[in-house]
């Protein structure tokens, strides 16, 4: 019996029901795909440049369960606000309160079980597209990351029916003090008034102080150290509580209070809607905001990784390329991209000695970044004689950094002789040229590169005695791009998925909390249909209530983002490279979540045509 | 006199194709003056709410003809039935209506602001009317924290505010105490009487209905009965319960010709 009334509860109802099951499911496939990545330690730590990225991950999971502790707990008051006045009926024609009980805690399972099973399969097809979209994206195969994670699947579970149980309990507690009269009548209740906020004025100044607290130690992150680690997160956090408690309320007041735009058309009451809507939700989208700028900040930062492996291989490697013995193969490849500059050099090799040609390199020295000044020059020219001290012969630094570049093979295998050209062609030893060549960009010639260094994989057996191409390698500017950049797209990927985890959690939390209250609203849009309100002022109004509604956390989780990103300064050169894709992402998702919004709103508070 | 409403064999089914129709108003006419204050009573059950949704075009006809100050409400598409509610009508409901979010200032405003008018002529407006009505200083007031009389003041002056054609009442004493009943029929009355102010109300309540230039009695969807009021109040109000204990007597409704 107590079973069939469950179930006749969800059968009634089935648009409110809809969007309990979209907001579980969708949270469940967030969850799980979150899972999938945070607990495979061997991808995490295979990929990551960060030292304690396993950390990161504990920390984002705890956070994610937190959130989505309180999702579940607005879902689960969401379908006793649906169910209230039935079980006020159950009791009045004599159910006994255990067997109400019963029936939510049977009820809220079902759904749970119910969006699991649905939830799962998505997480699963998200992770699944969401990460050959990457892999794809980034020409990387991560072998280690699988989208159907049975841990994951276990752990989405037992958490989920978990919470679940817990907070169906915290309600049945609830409904064991709340009277029957409570309950019949729970449709009738109004919203709470809006305080009038007091100390509004100390209180902005309050939240724009810690904000600015917070963004000063954020931008001087590389000065502050280990005092704006600390500083930052706390002084941004309570400044963007403080002043969205503070400063919502008085906005919308302020907007009232411009009488001629209030009372223009349906004005007054868009911003009625907003002046309770804003000073009920604004806990919520405080939490909001700041999130959004966690999740947008871990997208960039991915993206700023990932750039970083091409950026920072240029600040070391001034040619792209360097050539021993190049043959026919090699100046074909060359020739096929357009080349800034290339430079020859000879050199003689014996057991001994490298000898290169003194007025080769005075008559083109190589590009260099100077390590003191941390410019790109090119080295003053070498003296007449040069010393030579315990065997080797003394340099400049900028000389030595150049040897390096023109040789970075051989350099450091035995000393180098730099002599005039008389003196080198008397040395003996095998003659070996090395060409150096230079584009505007590196990074767009990538498959060139590789397939200079395979070729170049011929050569070496004969310059280096014992190479074995299986196991050996020689350091040039694409090998080492290749490592730098494998990690550096693990650490994008792991970016991506934490901040597109976070983002549709959070959205998913916005929209939730504006259709739970949207049956409330019903009433009001009948009533101002009958005064002769035309549908299309309705929808306008609609869609500017929850603009606005969005637009707020939307536009400081940005500023945050903007700002925050400077943070990273200190491990990367370009923390702000595109990161206009990663807003554009959030955009996206963000903007969707708000038309569906819109859309399931209006489906709710007007009629059918 | 001028008519300012005409209802002409209106007609009223429900139920979709293929299932048992149920009739509600069945070919159904009368016809109301400017300055007239009518009632409909009637069971429950007999139609008087789905006449006066039809008459509010709130409900579409089967058949039959509506006009309200010589437009017919038949031919109009939604829009021009919205536009046409928020000019020419004003409403009174039963649980007041009026929107939770907004001040009684601007509850009362919000037809003329639907008409973009000015706001000097608002403000003159809302002030005009509040204080007609006894709510002058509770304007800046949430509907929250209303009285029920207040609220249903606060009602009426918003139906009033842009001087419509017809106003329309659905047991506006349903959810008042008998003393605020009693203030609000008065004031309904004097509405009526001194700015001569058109009101349709239905009620089933023969106190109500006491305050009432002429009633229309309807049972099982057809008129059954007329009734002017010619004497006192008292008077009227007992010809009223004459007439309900009658229509109760009878168990198969009468067919008036």
């Amino acid at each position: 019996m107590i079973l069939k009334l469950a179930l006749n509860g969800l059968k009634k109802k089935q648009r409110d029901y809809a969007i309990l099951f979209t907001g579980l499911i969708i949270s469940i496939a967030v969850f799980y795909m979150f899972l999938t990545l945070s607990l495979n330690k061997e991808f995490i730590l295979q990929n990551s440049v960060i030292n304690n990225i396993q950390l990161v991950f504990l920390v984002g999971t705890v956070m994610l369960s937190v959130i989505t502790f309180f999702y579940l707990f607005y879902t689960n008051s969401f379908l006793l606000s649906l169910r209230k006045k039935e079980y006020g009926l159950y009791e009045l024609i004599g159910a006994k309160k255990i067997q109400i009980r019963r029936v939510f805690q049977i009820e809220t399972m079902a759904i749970t079980g119910i969006s699991l099973i649905i939830g799962l399969i998505l997480g699963i097809i998200l992770s699944r597209v969401v990460s050959w979209l990457l892999m794809n994206q980034l020409n990387i195969e991560f072998t280690q990351f699988k989208a159907v994670y049975l841990p994951a699947v276990f752990w989405t579970m037992i958490y989920f029916l978990v919470t679940s149980f817990i907070t169906s309990s915290i309600h049945n507690l609830w409904l064991t003090k709340i009277s029957i009269i409570e309950l019949l009548r729970s449709e009738v209740q109004n919203d709470l008034l809006p305080e009038k906020p007091k100390n509004a004025a100390l209180m902005i100044f309050l939240g724009l102080f810690l904000l600015a607290i917070g963004y000063v130690a954020l931008y001087f992150m590389e000065i502050l150290r280990f005092i704006g680690l600390f500083t930052a997160p706390i002084a941004t956090t309570l400044g963007t509580y403080v002043l969205f408690v503070a400063l919502l309320p008085i906005i919308v007041r302020k907007w009232k209070r411009n009488k001629r735009v209030n009372f223009k058309g349906i004005n007054s009451f868009t911003s009625g809607q907003l002046n309770f809507r804003l000073s009920s939700l604004k806990w919520v989208l405080a939490t909001i905001a700041l999130l959004i700028a966690l999740s947008a900040g871990a997208i960039a930062g991915g993206f700023a990784f990932k750039n970083d492996a091409f950026t920072s291989i240029d600040e070391h490697w001034q040619y792209d390329a360097t050539l021993y013995n190049p043959g026919a193969a090699e100046m074909a490849v060359l020739d096929s991209i357009p080349v800034e500059e290339q430079l020859t050099f000879r050199m003689k090799l014996n057991d001994e000695f490298i000898y290169l040609v003194q007025e080769e390199l005075n008559a083109s020295p190589p590009l260099i970044r100077d390590m003191v000044t941390y410019e790109v020059v090119r080295p003053d020219p070498l003296p007449e004689k040069l010393d030579i001290e315990d065997g080797n012969q003394i340099v400049s630094d900028q000389w030595f950094t150049a040897l390096y570049a023109i040789n970075p093979a051989l350099e450091g295998t035995r000393s180098t002789r730099i002599v005039p050209l008389e003196e080198y062609e008397l040395a003996e030893g095998e003659e070996i040229s090395i060409l150096l060549a230079r584009t505007s960009d590196f990074s767009a010639h990538i498959e060139e590169w590789q397939k200079l260094d395979e070729l170049q994989l011929n050569v070496y057996p004969d310059l280096v005695s014992g190479f074995d191409p299986e196991i050996d390698s020689v350091a040039t500017k694409y090998a080492q791009f290749k490592t730098q950049y494998a990690i550096a797209s693990g650490t994008f990927f792991m970016g991506f998925f934490l901040g597109l985890a976070f983002l549709t959690m959070m959205a998913s939390i916005l929209m939730f909390k504006i259709l739970s209250g949207a049956n409330n609203d019903i009433r009001r849009y009948d009533s101002l249909r009958k005064l002769g309100v035309r549908r299309r002022l309705l929808e306008n109004s609609i869609y500017r209530e929850i603009l606005i509604v969005f637009l707020f956390p939307g536009l400081l989780g940005l500023l945050h983002v903007f700002i925050g990103m400077r943070m990273f300064t200190f491990i990367m050169d370009e923390p702000y490279y595109r990161l206009w894709v990663s807003i554009l992402i959030f955009l996206a998702i963000y903007s969707g979540y708000y038309f569906f919004t819109v859309y399931l709103y209006r489906k709710i508070v007007l009629p059918k045509h | 006199m001028k008519t300012i409403l005409k209802a002409k064999n209106v007609t009223k089914t429900y139920g979709k194709k293929g299932t048992a129709a149920y009739t509600a108003i069945s070919d159904l006419s009368f016809s109301m003056n400017e300055g007239e204050f009518i009632g409909i009573m009637g069971p429950s059950g007999s139609g008087k709410t789905t006449l006066l949704n039809m008459v509010a075009t709130l409900d579409p006809l089967t058949d039959g003809e509506i006009t309200i100050d010589g437009i017919s409400v038949s031919s109009m598409n939604e829009n021009q039935l919205s536009d046409f509610r928020s000019q020419k009508l004003g409403f009174i409901f039963q649980d007041f209506n009026l929107l939770e979010n907004m001040t009684v200032f601007e509850n009362i405003a919000l037809p003329l602001a639907l008409q973009n008018k000015k706001l000097d002529k608002i403000q003159a407006s809302v002030h005009q009317v509040a204080s007609l009505l006894g709510i002058s200083d509770i304007t800046e007031k949430y509907p929250a924290e209303l009285s029920g009389g207040q609220k249903q003041r606060t009602a009426i002056a918003r139906a009033l505010i842009h001087e419509p054609t017809l106003l329309l009442a659905d047991e506006p004493t349903g959810a008042l105490d008998s003393k605020n009943a009693a203030t609000l029929l008065d004031t309904l009355a004097d509405l009526n009487k001194e700015r001569k102010v058109s009101i349709l109300m239905v009620t089933h309540d023969p106190r109500s209905a006491s305050y009432c230039s002429r009633l229309l009695f309807i049972k099982d969807g057809k008129l059954d009965h007329e009734l002017f009021s010619a004497g006192t109040r008292e008077e009227f109000h007992q010809e009223i319960l004459a007439v309900l204990g009658d229509l109760d007597r009878r168990p198969v409704a009468g067919v008036r010709s």
